[in-house]
């Protein structure tokens, strides 16, 4: 070979060449050993194989470092292999093994490992998209020139997620790569089946950037189209989408071949596959002797069999392990039994102003934006007009970016504090109206709630969602009153906590904001302006999992949160008039829940009602009476019970509304029926 | 070391496969990814490469069906 490093036919530096060919032989030697393994049946796990599309994740290696982020699929084991994810640690995850990157407790499908910059990994198609934009923002603020290459099939182009990624990506001009790999079938499905879209390249140019469709096959072609792109996206310009052309040669799960082409087209496609066709150009170009391929594919070998071997040889992940990871403190689990006695919060002796509970949440907002950098606010109409509850008066005119109004897209608000907070940073984001959970449920539940436990405690996330619940005072409808709490406190991962005093609302919403997990701030409508009282200034809180006796009794305990407080105060009041004594206790934190204050209350009254604003059926009112029944059996004087909305969507009428929902009037009555 | 060859979970709905043939006799010597036995499952019918390089000794019979998991055979390196 002459000196020059450049082929005369190639536009492409030979060592660069070379070294994408053996980033291809480790991602086919995986593929390779894993169906093997697979196929002998020594392994048991659903594997998505990406056979056919190593070429794509090989050509971008050499223009991105551990430094710049990726979030794939369950398919993209070439991508981790790529970008760096150690194979000992890969091959023991998805074995389930200890020693694996995330202690196997995600597996293949939920790869973290923040080493080498391969963030998240979701099993949940097109989800990545809006998180990938969190990494993006967190690096746009932070002002560094990394890239986040967010990798996704051609079936995700389907999903509202990434339709809502990518709009938000735009607007935000975020350094983000939207990576479709596009392998011609959507799981099982052909794309014309699927879309009438005639590429998804161009769909880029509905949201205001570039769609480019390159080969994904063809390393020199695929390489130096990516490293256009991937300066320009460095620079600041914005995200660009990739449709990268492959052809997935594997079935959807499993092993064995792919359904969607014919024998023939088969045999073609597998021998025009990009690891021997790669393997082929470099033979004839003279760039690399068959000794040399040789010795990178037996080095790759070596490598992968090192890796199964150690696999193998970890211990399977036991049952110690199975409560630790959901919370950064494992005491929060809530465990039948246990009654984790925390610390109140010590008397506030500074100043104080007067404020509705709208206004202690601004002053919490704004004293967390004084007291962190990485303190951001997301939500729709945060911006100039100060939010729909009034929360963000002037603060986006004092700062500047950290108040980021975005579009009326859950999944994407969400999607980007889960990526931002996945950086290190606190973002808080309002998601309107309690209800709107649903629309982004996926974000939460799937995502924020599950990535500590999934990652193996690799990665966390400390974000805040606010949201507000406008049940009680009539006029909203079934779509915007309901009180969704429930939903979430089934999902492990997630702290909720619940006010019903403007000060217990700041020093909650502070306590969420610095703590390291995804936590859930309800807000009740009904409270946000009615009530005012003296506020704690500056860095105020109150800690989580601590509930509050509002009134002292000895017949009966009201346990309860939020705005039915106020009505438990109203129905004790009533009570005491007829000489019935009842004690409130108002949660504030619905998890961790303050079992031990509960029970401590009812072993006094021994009696107990839970009274929610939520449905009553399947609420958490069931799940704190049952726990008095067991734990306190033989000291009650009646069952313990519980009172919510009846089971109905809440109605527009105000004479349904007021019926349905635990008030005041229906309170005591319950109570007096308990008494009997 | 040999390597054990069992009934393999090839796709998620799998629980049990069919032995239909053995590709190679009883005591041959297979190569790595030489076809070994066919295995028929309520999907396909599919032969199974060899996961090793070495002597091949049989443990079950062809035309019986096997829990997956189960072994049937293993392979010893020469």
């Amino acid at each position: 070979m002459a000196a020059d490093s450049k082929s005369q036919a190639l536009d492409i530096d030979h060592d660069t060449l070379r070294e994408i060919y053996r980033q291809m032989s480790r991602i086919h030697e995986v593929d390779k050993a894993i169906q093997a393994g697979l196929s002998s049946g020594k392994f048991q796990f659903t594997y998505w194989p990406m056979t056919g599309q190593e070429c794509i994740p090989a050509s971008i290696a050499p223009l991105v470092t551990s430094d710049d982020h990726m979030v794939t699929i369950y398919r993209g084991i070439h991508d981790q292999v790529a970008k760096g994810v150690p194979l000992k640690g890969l091959f023991a995850e998805a074995l389930g093994r200890v020693d694996g990157v995330n202690k196997g407790k995600g597996g293949s499908p939920h790869i973290s490992d923040p080493n080498s910059g391969s963030m998240l990994t979701t099993a949940i198609v097109g989800a990545g998209a809006p998180i990938a934009n969190g990494l993006a923002l967190s690096d746009m603020m932070r002002g560094t020139d990394k890239v986040t290459i967010v990798n996704f099939g051609d079936g995700a182009t389907s999903i509202g997620a990434v339709h809502e990624a990518m709009n938000l990506a735009g607007v935000w001009k975020l350094p983000v790569i939207f990576m479709c790999q596009n392998n011609q079938m959507g799981e099982y499905t052909h794309i014309p089946d699927y879309t009438a879209s005639k590429d998804f390249a161009s769909r880029a140019e509905g949201y205001g950037f570039k769609g480019v469709k390159l080969d994904g096959n063809d390393p020199v072609a695929f390489h130096n189209g990516m490293k256009g792109i991937i300066d320009e996206v460095r620079g600041g310009n914005g995200p660009i989408f990739v449709e990268a052309l492959t052809c997935r040669l594997g079935p959807h799960a499993g092993v064995g071949d792919t359904n969607h082409l014919s024998k023939e087209d088969l045999a073609a496609a597998k021998a025009a596959a990009p690891v021997p066709s790669t393997r082929a150009l470099l033979l004839e170009q003279g760039i690399c002797t068959e000794e040399e391929l040789t010795a990178i594919d037996e080095a790759a070998r070596a490598e992968v069999a090192e890796a199964v071997e150690f696999g193998l040889s970890c211990e399977v992940t036991g049952e110690d392990e199975m409560l630790l990871d959901v919370y950064a403190d494992p005491s929060v689990v809530p465990v039948r039994g246990q009654r984790e006695k925390r610390a109140e919060e010590a008397p506030h002796t500074g100043e104080t102003r007067e404020m509705a509970m709208f206004q202690a949440i601004q002053d919490a907002q704004e004293t967390a934006l004084e007291l962190d950098e990485n303190v951001i606010f997301l939500g729709e109409d945060i911006g100039e007009s100060g939010g729909v509850f009034r929360c963000f008066q002037g603060m986006q005119e004092k700062w500047g970016e950290r108040i980021r109004p975005t579009p009326i897209a859950e999944q994407a608000i969400i999607g980007a504090a889960t990526g931002s907070a996945l950086m290190g940073m606190r973002p808080v984001a309002e998601i309107m109206f309690s209800d709107f959970m649903g629309v982004c449920l996926d974000q939460v539940t799937n995502h924020a709630a599950k990535q500590r436990y999934m990652s193996g405690g690799a990665t966390h996330v400390p974000m805040t969602i606010r949201t507000v619940a406008g049940g009680g005072i009539g006029g909203f409808g079934a779509q915007h009153s309901q009180s969704t709490e429930a939903w979430l406190l089934h999902m492990p991962g997630l702290k909720v906590v619940y006010p019903s005093t403007p000060s217990e609302a700041k020093g909650l919403l502070l306590s969420c904001i610095f703590d390291e997990d995804p936590c859930v701030q309800y807000e009740s409508m009904m409270l946000t302006y009615a009530t005012k009282e003296e506020v704690p200034l500056g860095d105020y809180r109150i800690p989580l999992g601590v509930a509050k006796v509002k009134r002292e009794g000895t017949d009966i305990s009201l346990i309860t949160y939020g705005w039915q407080v106020m009505h438990c105060l109203n129905a004790a009041e009533e009570l005491a008039k007829e000489g019935i004594s009842a004690e409130v206790i108002d949660l504030r934190t619905l998890l961790p829940l303050d079992y031990e204050r509960v029970l401590s209350s009812v072993e006094k009254t021994g009696r107990a009602l839970v009274v929610h604003a939520a449905t009553e059926f399947c609420g958490l009112g069931s799940e704190i009476a049952a726990t008095i029944n067991e734990e306190l059996f033989g000291k009650l004087k009646a069952p313990a019970s519980r009172f919510g909305a009846a089971y109905a969507p809440i109605a527009y009428s105000k004479l349904i509304e007021t019926a349905q929902i635990p008030h005041a009037g229906t309170i005591a009555q319950r109570v007096r029926e308990l008494i009997g | 070391m040999s390597t054990s060859l069992t009934i393999p979970k090839l796709q998620m709905s799998t629980t049990e496969g069919t032995l239909a043939e053995w590709l190679v006799d009883d005591g041959a010597v297979v190569e790595e990814g030489q076809p070994i036995y066919s295995l028929e499952t309520d999907k396909s019918v599919q032969d199974i490469e060899s996961p090793a390089a070495g002597k091949l000794t049989q443990k079950a019979e062809a035309g019986e069906t096997y829990d997956v998991g189960t072994e049937i055979g293993i392979i010893t390196p020469e």
